[in-house]
C-alpha cells in the first residue's frame, strides 16, 4: 500500500510556498502549480505502485482541483481537460461536511485560517471567517456537482469517526473483493 | 479528448487577435484593451533577442510604450524551473506544466496590465515554443492546445526560420550547445552535436506545422540582422499605422 498527499511533490514545493507566502498566486497559477504537483506525483509516486499491484491511497485527488479552481473562477471545462492525463481512481470517496462543521473543526485545531484556504485571494471579505464561509460554500457546491459527474461515493463526515470509518472500510473491502465492479 | 473550444474565431478561421484562444481566464475580461501583442518566435540561437532589442528601440523612438516579456522570466517560476532543469527531475508533463505556469504568471502580471494601459507587448517567444517542445516530446497535441486556451492570440506573430545545420554553426560560434536545447533529456545518445541537430530538426518541423494554424509571418533567419530588422519594422509599422494604437503623450511631436 502507498499513501500520496495533495501538494506534496518536492519539485513545485518551492514555487507554491513562495507564491503562497507573498500571496502572489492568481487563480490560474494556483491551478497550474497544483496540476504540476499532481503530474509529478502521478509519474513518480502513483503509477509505479499501481504497476506493482499495490493500493494507492490518495488524500485528495483531481476532484479537489475541479472544486477549488472552479470556485476561484477558472473555467470548469478547462480544468477537466487539464487533468486529462490523470488515472481514473477505482474508488473515489467524498467526505461531505456542512460548512459550519468544517469551520468549527478547523478553528478548534488552529488559531488562524490560512489565506488561500479561506479564499482571501478572492477579495470577497476581509474577515477570514466570513471569507472562508463564502469561498468554501462555493467549493462545496462544486463538489456536489462532481458527485454525479464522476460517480463519487459520499460519506457523511459530520457523523462520528468510528461510524465514518466503519462505512469507509466496508466500501473499500467490497471494492477489493469485487475489483471489476 | 474533445475538439478545442473556439469562441473567438475570426474571419480567417483563426482566433481574433487580442482575444483568448479558448476558455481564457473567465475572471479577467480583456475586451477592447488598446494594447497590442507582437510575438517573435523561433528556435534557440536564431537571433530573436537581438531583433527584439532593435525593434524595441525603434518603437520607442516612434513614441510607443513598449513592454518586453520573455520565456521563463516570471519571478514566481524562474527559480523552480532553473532548479528542475539542473536536477533533471523534469518529465514531459511537469516540463509542460511548469512552462504553462510561468506563462500564466507573466500573462496576468505583465501582459494583460500592459495591454490595458495601451502598451505594445514584445514577446520573446510565446506559447508556440511550448507547443513545439511538447510536440517533440510526444505530448498530446490537442491537450497542449487546450491547456493554452487561457492565452491571448497575439496581433502579430513573426517566426524566424532557419535550418538545423545553419543553426548548429551559429550556436557553436556563440554560446555553445546546451543540455536542454540539444534535447539531451530525450536520451537519444551521448553525442551532443547529433542530438542537437536531431532535436532542432524535429522542433523546426513542429514550428513549420504551426505556421498556418497560428498565422505566422515567416522571416528568413539566415539573412543579415539588418535586413531582418528592416522587414520587421516595415510589417510592424504597416500594422500599427492601420491599428490606431495609442502613442505615449507628447512623444509624437518630438520624434
Amino acid at each position: 500500500m502507498f499513501v500520496t498527499e495533495w501538494n506534496s511533490s518536492a519539485l513545485v514545493k518551492a514555487a507554491t510556498k513562495a507564491g503562497k507566502k507573498k500571496n502572489a498566486l492568481t487563480p490560474m497559477t494556483f491551478s497550474l502549480l497544483h496540476a504540476t504537483d499532481f503530474a509529478d506525483r502521478l509519474l513518480y509516486k502513483i503509477i509505479p505502485p499501481l504497476k506493482a499491484g499495490m493500493i494507492v491511497l490518495a488524500d485528495r485527488y483531481a476532484y479537489t482541483a475541479f472544486a477549488r479552481d472552479v470556485a476561484r473562477g477558472v473555467d470548469r471545462e478547462w480544468v477537466r481537460d487539464l487533468y486529462g492525463f490523470a488515472v481514473q481512481p477505482n474508488l473515489s470517496v467524498y467526505f461531505r461536511v456542512p460548512i459550519d462543521v468544517s469551520l468549527d473543526r478547523l478553528l478548534a485545531r488552529r488559531v488562524k485560517l490560512k489565506f488561500y484556504e479561506a479564499g482571501m485571494d478572492m477579495g470577497w471579505s476581509s474577515n477570514p471567517t466570513e471569507s472562508f464561509r463564502l469561498f468554501q460554500s462555493k467549493v462545496l457546491e462544486e463538489y456536489d456537482s462532481l458527485v454525479g459527474e464522476f460517480g463519487l461515493t459520499v460519506i457523511d463526515a459530520s457523523a462520528s469517526i468510528t461510524e465514518q470509518q466503519r462505512l469507509f472500510r466496508k466500501m473499500v473491502s467490497e471494492k477489493l473483493e469485487r475489483p471489476a465492479s | 479528448m474533445t475538439t478545442p473550444p473556439s469562441p473567438n474565431r475570426g474571419a480567417q478561421g483563426g482566433v481574433t487577435p487580442g482575444h483568448y484562444y479558448g476558455h481564457g481566464l473567465p475572471y479577467l475580461s480583456i475586451d477592447r484593451y488598446p494594447g497590442k501583442i507582437i510575438a517573435l518566435e523561433g528556435t534557440d540561437g536564431v537571433g530573436r533577442s537581438t531583433q527584439i532589442r532593435l525593434l524595441r528601440e525603434w518603437l520607442e523612438v516612434q513614441g510607443y510604450g513598449v513592454v518586453e516579456t520573455g520565456w521563463t522570466r516570471s519571478p514566481l517560476m524562474q527559480p523552480t524551473i532553473e532548479l528542475a532543469k539542473s536536477s533533471n527531475t523534469l518529465n514531459k508533463l511537469t516540463f509542460v506544466l511548469l512552462y504553462a505556469c510561468d506563462f500564466a504568471d507573466r500573462l496576468e502580471k505583465e501582459i494583460i496590465p500592459a495591454l490595458k494601459a495601451g502598451f505594445i507587448v514584445l514577446a520573446d517567444r510565446y506559447i508556440y515554443t511550448a507547443i513545439a517542445r511538447a510536440g517533440v516530446r510526444g505530448v498530446d497535441s490537442q491537450w497542449i492546445r487546450q491547456l493554452y486556451g487561457f492565452a491571448i492570440a497575439p496581433h502579430l506573430v513573426f517566426y524566424l526560420k532557419i535550418d538545423a545545420d545553419a543553426l548548429a554553426r551559429r550556436v557553436l560560434e556563440t554560446a555553445g550547445m546546451e543540455y536542454w536545447e540539444s534535447g539531451m533529456d530525450m536520451k537519444s545518445g551521448d553525442d551532443i552535436y547529433e542530438s542537437f541537430r536531431a532535436y532542432q530538426r524535429s522542433l523546426l518541423k513542429e514550428y513549420a506545422a504551426m505556421a498556418d494554424e497560428f498565422g505566422f509571418r515567416v522571416l528568413e533567419g539566415k539573412k543579415s540582422v539588418n535586413s531582418i530588422q528592416e522587414e520587421l519594422r516595415r510589417q510592424v509599422g504597416e500594422f500599427l499605422d492601420g491599428s490606431g494604437s495609442p502613442k505615449v503623450l507628447g512623444a509624437e511631436a518630438g520624434s
